[in-house]
């Protein structure tokens, strides 16, 4: 029973993709025209673009430039949101700002940056790292602040310095939440990455998508929906897989995700 | 907290905005960057000011406010009733969570064409992009708060003799209500977010739009007057929203 169960609830989510397929197909057919195909037609335009080695680089080098971001973004968000988490002056420093920063859409700097720094890689790495930046920043204050103060002051009696115990107590107790940031963070940078793409319109997947839309190629359109939906699936999948490992000592938590800011 | 580390609180804050502000200001004045590229505040808040009160922008604003305000809505009403039923019936839930689980990590924007080719380049292919952005952290936190909700509540409320059907209404929604609201509130800044970029990927109209004609006519000024205007309107939203929150949740402990 348990083992059925267990086999069930890993199966859900591809029962899920391919319950959506076959809406999609049914969907498509009903209406029959030309500007919606089918779900099997899309899925038989995914191996042409993956052939296709132009698109192929294209789509390395957007993946690339994301995880340059990410990783930037990573190594200043973490830092910043533990000490805002442990220092009241840090964090009424930078909340405000952080605020107000916050409703700006990052993909929407694109215009002015690359008006400043050219359509490089430089700019649309910049925005990634603009747009993943928040929500690490985020949990990583939460996650922070929350730590118990008697952990604190047992690692201060024992002799910890300032600097020993954020590394040692703050960042382990605080990482359960920071992965949850990360994770949001993750599929953010993938939004802004294809979204950048879609507003400079030089290249990477964003663009392939718009320039099969603006050449009638539709096939290719869905196609390529296809190939960027399950990015994301796929990356999710895979973060949530290495956070289990990470954190295993943590409580159990759901197995959605649960902020999507 | 006492009222005199409020204000210091708040003075600290301020500090690092005055210090961009300043910083925006030097970089034109040392002559360090071209005013074109880089026009100065003073003039960028000008030309916001002088922007607010002429009729074609105010129209412009009207325009992603509704587009806005749709999406949301739609988001809203869809997120918090399938959140509720999945949280309510365990049928539900097994079919709502795996699709769940598969459509909230997509990057939705993706569709965005898919949405174009389906519903044309007016209102409804944005409305249901912003829709669809905003409804999976309403629908999870929704779902979180209604299935948090202590059992004993529910079975005192069936002991006293409340029907099946309206221990959903009368007990679990009002408990999940600060859960769904914090949903909201994200929901909220990714409209606006969302409202932006599709307006700025294609539109005739719409503050994403100007930002557009703004950069393909290499006029700074302009580029930077909507994306401040979307801010402010995100800042104002946020804080409209916090006020229903407290009225909402008078008489609850503060969480």
């Amino acid at each position: 029973m348990t083992v059925a169960r267990t086999v069930l609830s890993r199966l859900a989510p591809l029962l899920a993709c391919l319950g959506l397929l076959a809406i999609w197909q049914i969907g498509a057919l009903i209406l029959n025209t030309e500007s919606f195909p089918t779900a099997l037609k899309a899925l038989r335009a995914i191996p042409s673009i993956l052939g296709d080695k132009e698109a192929l680089i294209n789509i390395a080098a957007s993946l690339r430039r994301m995880a340059v971001g990410f990783a930037l973004a990573l190594a200043v968000s973490i830092p910043l949101g533990l000490m805002m988490g442990r220092s009241r002056a840090v964090a009424s420093f930078f909340n405000p700002l952080l605020m107000i920063i916050y409703p700006v859409p990052k993909a929407a700097l694109m215009p002015i940056i690359m008006l400043w720094l050219g359509v490089g890689d430089i700019a649309k790495t910049l925005v990634i790292f603009l747009g993943v930046s928040l929500p690490v920043i985020y949990h990583s204050f939460q996650g922070a602040r929350a730590v118990e103060e008697k952990m604190l002051w047992s690692g201060a009696a024992m002799g910890l310095s300032a600097r020993q115990r954020m590394i040692r107590i703050v960042l382990p107790a605080a990482l359960p939440e920071i992965l949850t940031g990360c994770r949001t963070g993750l599929v953010l940078a993938l939004i802004t990455m294809i979204t950048s793409e879609m507003i400079a319109r030089q290249s990477g997947a964003g663009n392939i998508l718009f320039n099969a839309l603006d050449m009638g190629q539709y096939d290719t359109v869905f196609a390529m929906i296809i190939i960027v939906g399950a990015m994301g699936i796929g990356l999710d999948a895979a973060f949530e897989n290495l956070r289990g490992r990470l954190v295993r000592w943590s409580e159990p938590r759901f197995d959605l995700p649960l902020s999507f800011s | 907290m006492n009222a005199r580390a409020f204000t210091s609180d708040v003075l600290l804050g301020i500090v690092p905005i005055a210090l961009l502000i300043g910083v925006w200001q030097a970089i034109d004045s040392l002559g360090y960057a071209p005013l074109s590229l880089l026009p100065p505040p003073g003039l960028v808040f000008m030309r916001l000011a002088q922007q607010l009160l002429t009729g074609t922008f105010q129209q412009e604003i009207g325009i992603t406010l509704l587009r806005l305000f749709a999406g949301f809505s739609i988001a809203a009403i869809l997120g918090v009733g399938i959140g509720l039923a999945a949280a309510a019936h365990p049928a539900v839930n097994a079919v709502v969570r795996p699709i769940v689980r598969v459509l909230a990590p997509l990057p939705k924007v993706a569709l965005y064409p898919a949405l174009l080719l389906l519903l044309g380049f007016g209102h409804a292919s944005k409305i249901t992009l912003v829709a669809a952005d905003a409804l999976f952290p309403i629908l999870l936190s929704t779902y979180y708060g209604a299935s948090m909700v202590e059992q004993k509540l529910i079975w005192s409320a069936m002991a006293a003799g409340t029907p099946r059907r309206q221990v959903l209404f009368k007990v679990v929604l009002p408990a999940a209500v600060p859960s769904i609201l914090t949903g909201c509130r994200i929901g909220l800044v990714i409209s606006c977010i969302v409202v932006f970029l599709a307006e700025m990927i294609t539109s005739s109209d719409g503050l994403g739009h100007l930002l557009v004609t703004a950069a393909r006519t290499f006029h700074a000024v302009d580029m930077f007057v909507p994306l401040i205007t979307i801010s402010l309107l995100g800042l104002i939203l946020n804080g409209l929203l916090q006020a229903v929150r407290s009225y909402l949740l008078r008489g609850f402990p503060e969480v």
